[in-house]
């Protein structure tokens, strides 16, 4: 297979003086020798031996990965082919496989289609006070729970931007979880599955990372993979919160805009690549629209594209309402919660208003804004 | 750093002063600049971040090992509420005139000087008053009445404390001089350690007196830059914080410039919430 002079890992420069000189291919390149080669492509000596060197390295790979691989897809180079293409079909059968984080809250999870996806980002928005934080701990749990109990065993790596990660609430969380489980044990593997689960295992399998400000938080996401690899069971980065590093000290907000979308960029291989959930919370600032304030998403629209689902948390009055309105797999809907001394739970049944239940105010203004900002 | 000398040469020629700027730049961005290749760039990012970043993942269970100490108040009902105390996290203390904010602050001061068996940190605070002078009066009153106020306590430990001299007052009259106060004197006392609490009394006369009706943008640059210092403190030095702030009456009409306090408190950031009863 011929492969393109762009593949090499060679400085842009470089490869641009090889291109305009003429040479497409690597091959073209072989039978040069350095001198040759610096008066044609008007390299330096020093850039033509490396080129060669690079050359000669990657031919040199190319042989040892076998001969009659024809359809080579697979191993197209640096930057050449990337990855082996899938058919929608098999891209379907994967997803079926995913499994999705359980959330103690069975309203929420039916909403979410299963519970929190895997392999996608997800955004939880909400006015302070409200229950991200508290939703991203009992996530953080959840993902823990053995196969046999419907959850996906996973590990959890949760980075603390503001200080809100409180460790005696975890542990509550955490027991909670214990109990709920163990009540439910029928069968002997469960009852083995529960040996493995307790709540000194669950805080072993929970990461913690705190960032002070927004280049430790990028520097902690660029040694992430690294990580990851050595961890290869963590299903679940929570970022709390991915807004507040960014709201301080920016003079420059085109250059904020230019960073978060390298953070989504990166957040979004994590997830495809390593196969977890990605959760990210950010907070609420307020818009002036004519005379009138309303509370929206921080970080700017153009970041509203960059998770795949988003999720408003939202008072109606002493309620606490879970609103869904960003997400390409299902309809946007509002549930209630309530949290509780163990976690993030269903409201019961005797609380819950009739269900014809007419839009409420909070309803319409999360509707409106979520229709007027894309 | 063990990086190639071509590659710290080309990131000289590239003006990227410090790791910091060069994690700034996205990878094409950064290749683009330096003329590096893919490896190179890659190999940069890989050192600019482990030298930016503070520590890797732990897990919880590390922390869980040594327990999390809390300021307790002082009163049992509050304490009970608060589980133990205050974290070491910025709080929030907010409520009418007259409600008793001033006096719940006061007898911190003096609850952070007991030992850790007895709710407190073993070390001092420092108050910074931003309207009124300082209620040393009340303060010393406070302290006399010690004894009956905290039975709990053996009268001899409470008689061996010096709890005047490790009680620090800073007066700031408006946000310039608040920060100075932050980042240059209160950290050599925390360096120091001879404060484990610092009080802010009170965060809005900053903002009610200082900004105009229409430069509320600047007054939420203030308001963040605020409480980005403040959060670094905390963290930095693990010292609870403690912010009180007022309440205004909530306008059904926005007007620019009102200082409606869900707002501050929003923008104030995360805190715990504790409404003064």
């Amino acid at each position: 297979m011929q492969r393109p002079v762009s593949s090499l890992s060679l400085s842009p420069s470089v490869k641009s003086k090889l291109v305009a000189a003429g040479f497409q291919f690597t091959s073209d390149l072989l039978p040069l020798k350095p001198l040759q080669l610096s008066k044609e492509a008007s390299l330096s000596q020093q850039e033509a031996l490396e080129v060669l060197q690079a050359v000669r390295r990657e031919e040199g790979g190319d042989e040892e990965a076998g001969d009659g691989r024809g359809g080579g897809g697979g191993r197209g180079g640096g930057g050449g082919g990337g990855l082996a293409s899938l058919t929608a079909l098999e891209l379907l059968q994967k997803e079926e496989e995913l499994k999705s984080i359980v959330t103690f809250s069975s309203q929420l999870d039916a909403a979410l289609g299963g519970g929190l996806p895997v392999g996608k980002t997800t955004e939880i928005c909400g006015a302070p006070g409200v229950g991200k934080t508290q939703l991203c701990m009992q996530l953080a749990v959840d993902v823990q729970v053995p196969l046999c109990f419907g959850g996906i065993g996973g590990q959890a790596v949760y980075i603390d931007t503001e200080g809100s990660f409180l460790l005696q609430r975890v542990v509550d969380i955490a027991a909670a979880a214990v109990q709920h489980c163990s009540l439910q044990v029928e069968d002997d593997e469960q009852r083995v599955a529960m040996t493995t689960f307790t709540v000194e295992t669950i805080l072993a399998n929970m990461f913690l990372v705190r960032c002070h400000d927004y280049v430790e938080l990028l520097a902690e996401l660029h040694l992430l993979p690294a990580f990851l690899s050595d961890h290869p069971r963590v299903r679940l980065l929570v970022i709390d919160s991915v807004a507040f590093p960014f709201r301080q000290h920016f003079d420059d907000l085109s250059r904020r805009t230019r960073l978060l979308n390298g953070l989504a960029q990166q957040l979004i291989a994590m997830a495809t690549g390593h196969n977890m959930a990605v959760l990210m919370t950010n907070q609420m600032t307020t818009r002036l629209r004519g005379g009138e304030s309303q509370q929206v998403p921080a970080l700017g629209e153009s970041w509203g594209h960059a998770p795949t689902i988003r999720v408003l948390l939202h008072w109606a009055g002493s309620r606490r309402l879970a609103a869904i309105f960003k997400s390409p797999d299902h309809m946007g809907s509002t549930v209630q919660y309530q949290i509780t001394s163990e976690g993030f739970r269903d409201v019961d049944e005797s609380e819950r208003p009739p269900s014809k239940r007419p839009r409420t105010h909070a309803d319409q203004s999360a509707a409106s804004w979520g229709d007027a900002g894309h | 750093m063990e990086l190639h000398p071509r590659v710290l040469a080309a990131v000289r020629r590239a003006q990227l002063a410090s790791f910091r700027d060069v994690l700034c730049v996205s990878g094409p961005d950064l290749q683009r600049l330096t003329g590096l290749c893919g490896s190179d760039v890659q190999q940069l990012l890989t050192a600019a971040a482990s030298s930016c970043r503070r520590g890797g993942p732990v897990p919880v269970l590390l922390f869980h090992r040594r327990m999390e100490t809390r300021l307790g108040v002082g009163c049992p009902v509050l304490d009970r509420l608060l589980r133990g105390g205050l974290p070491a996290a910025l709080s929030e203390l907010a409520g009418e005139s007259g409600a008793g904010k001033t006096q719940l602050a006061l007898q911190l001061c003096l609850s952070v000087q007991y030992p850790t068996q007895y709710g407190g940190l073993d070390s001092g605070a420092v108050y910074i008053c931003t309207e009124d002078s300082f209620p040393s009066r009340r303060l010393l009153q406070l302290i006399r009445h010690q004894p009956r106020l905290r039975s709990d306590v053996p009268p001899s430990l409470i008689n061996s404390l010096q709890f005047s001299d490790r009680v620090y007052i800073e007066h700031a009259a408006d946000l310039d001089s608040l920060q100075a106060c932050l980042t240059r004197r209160v950290p050599l006392l925390l360096a120091r350690g001879r404060v484990r609490l610092l009080v802010v009394d009170s965060v809005a006369a900053l903002f009610r007196s200082d900004f105009l009706a229409a430069d509320w943008l600047a007054r939420t640059k203030g308001l963040l830059a605020l409480s980005s210092t403040l959060h670094h403190l905390s963290l930095e030095f693990t010292t609870p914080v403690l912010c009180i702030n007022q309440v205004m009456h909530t306008c059904p009409v926005y007007q620019p410039g009102d200082g409606c306090v869900q707002r501050l408190r929003r923008q104030f950031g995360p805190s715990n919430l504790q409404r003064d009863l």
